[in-house]
């Protein structure tokens, strides 16, 4: 008998079409895939730089303002120093734009790249489709350097747009000497950003293959957090010094291109050790068996706080942790502030051209009282932070569907209302505790500095009513419209409100565009100035969003 | 006996895309109703129009009497389901999603519980995430069959498991039926469906191609019929008879697919010298097959030499 063995044909040929959409190669795909974390994280590291610079030019237009403002970062306590960059020429634009948010940038990226890259092999070996593509003609170490191939360049692209955004802001704003940023100074700083991601992703590229992408996000967050503290508190607590140059942060820490101060050497540092993650990493790929992770073991959650008695239990169960992190990092923040609030009030009562610039853009606060100080320093960050933390809570109750949970849970008598309400009430459990801890922080922070605190903790209600509404258009858009937009939908009404509310008395928009802000209507909540419309609102737009949530729901299709 | 499914002209579109067209289906108090289609045919579509998980585009259907659109509570209440691919929560044990589930529907025999985790030999203890495939299709079938539903919605059941446990499944739903609880399950197992259903339904791109008795099914089928001759193969004469289709002659051997009796094909054979004749009842998978025109004239011919 013989066998006859038919030539095996050509691969089809892929159309340019598909090419360009992502489907001619694992690169592609991956550019694909990555494509909106990309436009969203290049994009609001860019817009915030050029609104940023634009305020600046624009409310310090002059030397005694910036001298002012010079004056003020130097008065800064150490304590607080550690939240910002260096204070190396802050009274240029890009000076301060690297001071304010020179060391806070890098932890964004660096989160964006390690959830990326700690999943792009990981998280496919968990679903099974890398054994599919692991049983194709292409190597596995190929696949891993395709893959990562395909996150370095939305980077790389991501950091393009920084670059420009810097670039532009840097040529179109200056109004005193010293102002410009030169293409090379902006290329120099995104270069940075970026290799800071890359830095970060490369840890956790490495670790996945041995512990998981669970383990190897949080081992890879850790560091980079540890190092930006390190870096950053090295001068208020000493002892941390010797230990600061054991991360990037501190490795770049004299790398201030849009300051005008450069140090080349420490990226190539940089750019040396994620080389090295990145080869471990596709190593580890080729040759450790598929999917087979070391289990790093965690003490069991008792089953009485599991929630498994009933839908709103079960949805705080698992918001809770989310809510817990939000709250922490929120409450550290308003420690940290209300700790320093002495040490402000003081410098603020000396700069009498600065408290006038200050009330050009916050009209009616009064920033010599710790209310008004941290109605200055904490609220606009706490409503940003509070409205992203809902955006994430909102996540969280949405993955019932999108994870396609809910086609289970909706076959027992679990009514659609009663579920998305059980995730409201899970929600807002979570937001109580996200402010709750906030106001601790506050509390301790501000015990040592003394003042009244009972009027700045109650203060932080309205970061969680805030909070609520956002949760609120995120139930709305979820219920009527499809529950994965939630999240992305609160997110961006989040940002765009910020923009809107910083921008608009910045640039001198028309009164009616700052209204549209929510934030704008808020009050002063921090001194006990509360604006009723603005809490109405919030609780029309969380309990409406809600029901306008449930009643889309029931009308609509679950996905599958 | 009473009906527990109506379907009466269901209708699902996704936009321009078919679900499933115009379909009129009735299954019966106390028995076992297999849903056959290839993928894609709409079998998911159907079970998940019946939840009221997909709102129908017109026509309507009823589970119990209730209208699916109306009271989807009320009757959620009394089924159990098992969708095809599922997810639950990866950080609870296979035991906490048992028992969640159980608290959402109250009312549960723990001890038919604690019978179904033991003979579906599942460990209740290990994290969902860390259960292998069958592991956690056992897991959706104990949360689906736990209350003792009055009627069993089940997509696929058996994938996934091994052949130990489909035994058991099948047990399990033997006794269930033995109970007088509805069954209404998808598959592409054929055989399955013969093991465990009274009446099978085939879907053909999202219409209802046939509904019968799974023995009338079979009955109504074709015979695949192999004659070899010594010599020359008559392939004209045969191909002229009544019912004979798909004739093909090869190598001294005809086959043939034969649509009701065979006795013309018997006569015919007479007048020639033939070696061997092989007649054989289709399976169920044949049937299937033969409905979509999947290579139905060349099955597997086991003769009886």
């Amino acid at each position: 008998m013989t066998a006859h063995v038919e030539p095996i044909a050509p691969a089809p040929r892929i159309s340019a079409w598909s090419r360009i959409y992502g489907f001619g190669s694992i690169f592609g795909k991956t550019l694909r895939d990555s494509r909106r974390a990309a436009i969203v994280t290049g994009g609001i590291i860019g817009l915030i730089l050029l609104a940023v610079m634009a305020g600046v030019a624009s409310q310090f237009g002059t030397i005694e303002a910036r001298q002012e403002i010079k004056a003020l970062v130097e008065a800064v306590p150490p304590i607080l120093q550690g939240l910002a960059g260096k204070p190396v020429n802050v009274e240029t634009l890009g000076g301060y734009a690297s001071y304010k948010y020179g060391a806070f940038f890098p932890l964004v990226t660096g989160l964006w790249s390690i959830l990326a890259l700690s999943g792009t092999l990981a998280a496919e070996t968990r679903r099974g489709s890398m054994d599919i593509l692991a049983a194709g003609t292409r190597p596995r170490r190929r696949i891993a350097i395709e893959k990562l191939a395909g996150h370095v360049t939305v980077v790389v692209l991501a950091m393009a747009f920084v670059a420009l955004m810097t670039a532009i802001a840097g040529s179109a704003f200056p109004v005193l000497p010293g102002d410009e940023v030169s293409p090379v100074a902006a290329v120099a700083y995104a270069g940075w950003l970026g290799l800071m991601a890359l830095v970060a992703g490369a840890v956790a590229f490495a670790l996945a293959p041995f512990l998981g992408r669970g383990a190897a996000v949080g081992i890879a967050g850790s560091v980079m957090f540890a190092s930006f503290i390190l870096n950053g508190y090295q001068l208020a607590i000493p002892e941390l010094a010797p230990f600061a140059n054991l991360g990037w942060f501190g490795w770049t820490s004299d790398h201030l291109p849009l300051a005008g101060q450069y140090d080349w050497p420490s990226l190539g540092v940089v750019a040396i050790v994620a080389l090295g993650g990145f080869v471990i990493g596709i190593e580890a790929f080729a040759r450790r068996d598929l999917g087979v992770t070391s289990t790093i073991r965690t003490p069991a959650i008792p089953t009485s706080l599991r929630g498994i008695g009933g839908p709103v239990g079960r949805a705080t169960s698992e918001l809770l942790p989310t809510g817990l992190s939000w709250g922490i990092g929120l409450g550290l923040f308003g420690l940290v502030l209300a700790s320093s609030t002495g040490s402000f009030i003081e410098q603020f009562s000396k700069s009498t051209q600065l408290l006038q610039a200050l009330e050009g853009v916050f009209p009616d606060v009064d920033f010599l009282s710790t209310g008004g100080f941290l109605q200055l320093m904490f609220i606009e960050f706490g409503l940003i932070l509070s409205g992203l933390a809902a955006a994430t809570l909102v996540g969280v109750w949405a993955s019932d569907e999108t994870s396609g949970r809910l086609e289970m849970l909706l076959a027992t008598p679990l009514a659609r209302a009663r579920w998305l309400v059980s995730g409201a009430v899970g929600v807002l459990v979570a937001i109580a505790v996200v402010v709750g801890l906030a106001a601790v922080g506050i509390a301790v922070g501000g015990g040592t500095a003394g003042g009244d605190l009972a009027t700045p903790m109650l203060g932080t209600t309205a970061l969680g009513l805030y909070a609520a509404a956002m949760a609120g258009i995120g139930f709305a858009v979820g219920g009527v419209v499809r529950s994965g937009l939630a999240a992305p939908a609160v997110a961006i009404v989040t940002i765009v409100t910020w923009l809107v509310d910083f921008l608009a008395p910045t640039l001198g928009l028309p009164d009616a565009i700052h209204q549209l802000a929510l934030s704008s209507h808020l009050g002063q909540p921090m001194v006990g100035v509360w604006d009723p419309a603005g809490l109405i609102a919030c609780v029309v737009l969380a309990v409406g969003g809600v029901a306008v949530g449930a009643w889309g729901f029931s009308r609509r299709d679950l996905r599958g | 006996m009473t009906a527990i499914i109506e379907t009466h002209q269901l209708t699902k579109s996704y936009g321009r895309h078919r679900g499933i067209v115009e379909v009129d289906l009735e299954v019966r108090e106390g028995e076992a109703f297999g849903f056959l289609g290839p993928n894609g045919a709409g079998k998911t579509t159907m079970i998940r129009t019946l939840l009221n998980h997909l709102r129908p585009t017109s026509g309507r259907a009823s589970i119990f009497g209730i209208d699916t659109t109306a009271d989807p509570v009320a009757i959620h209440r009394r089924l159990g389901y098992l969708p095809g691919e599922f997810v639950l929560y990866d950080k609870l044990t296979g035991g906490q999603t048992i028992d969640y589930f159980a608290a959402l529907r109250g009312g549960v025999d723990r001890a038919y519980q604690a019978d179904l985790i033991a003979r579906l030999d599942v460990d209740p203890s290990r994290k969902f995430k860390e259960y292998s495939k069958g592991n956690k299709q056992k897991i959706g079938l104990i949360v689906a069959l736990q209350h003792r539903p009055e009627l069993l919605l089940l997509d696929e059941p058996t994938s996934g498991l091994d052949p130990l446990v489909q035994q058991t499944f099948y047990d399990v739903i033997r006794e269930a039926k033995a109970e007088g609880r509805t069954i209404f399950m998808s598959s592409h197992i054929l055989s399955e469906v013969e093991k465990t259903c009274d009446r099978v339904a085939i879907i053909r791109d999202g219409r209802l191609a046939r509904v019968d008795r799974v023995g009338a099914l079979r009955d109504l089928a074709h015979h695949q019929v192999e004659l070899r001759f010594s010599g020359t193969v008559p392939a004209a004469e045969f191909s002229a008879l009544p019912g004979v289709s798909d004739v093909v002659a090869e190598d001294g051997t005809l086959r043939m697919r034969v649509n009701g009796p065979i006795t013309p094909i018997v006569h015919a054979a007479a007048r020639h010298e033939v070696i061997d004749f092989v007649s054989r009842e289709p399976t169920l998978e044949e049937t299937f097959l033969a409905e979509y025109g999947h290579g139905a004239g060349t099955p597997a011919v086991e003769s009886a030499r």
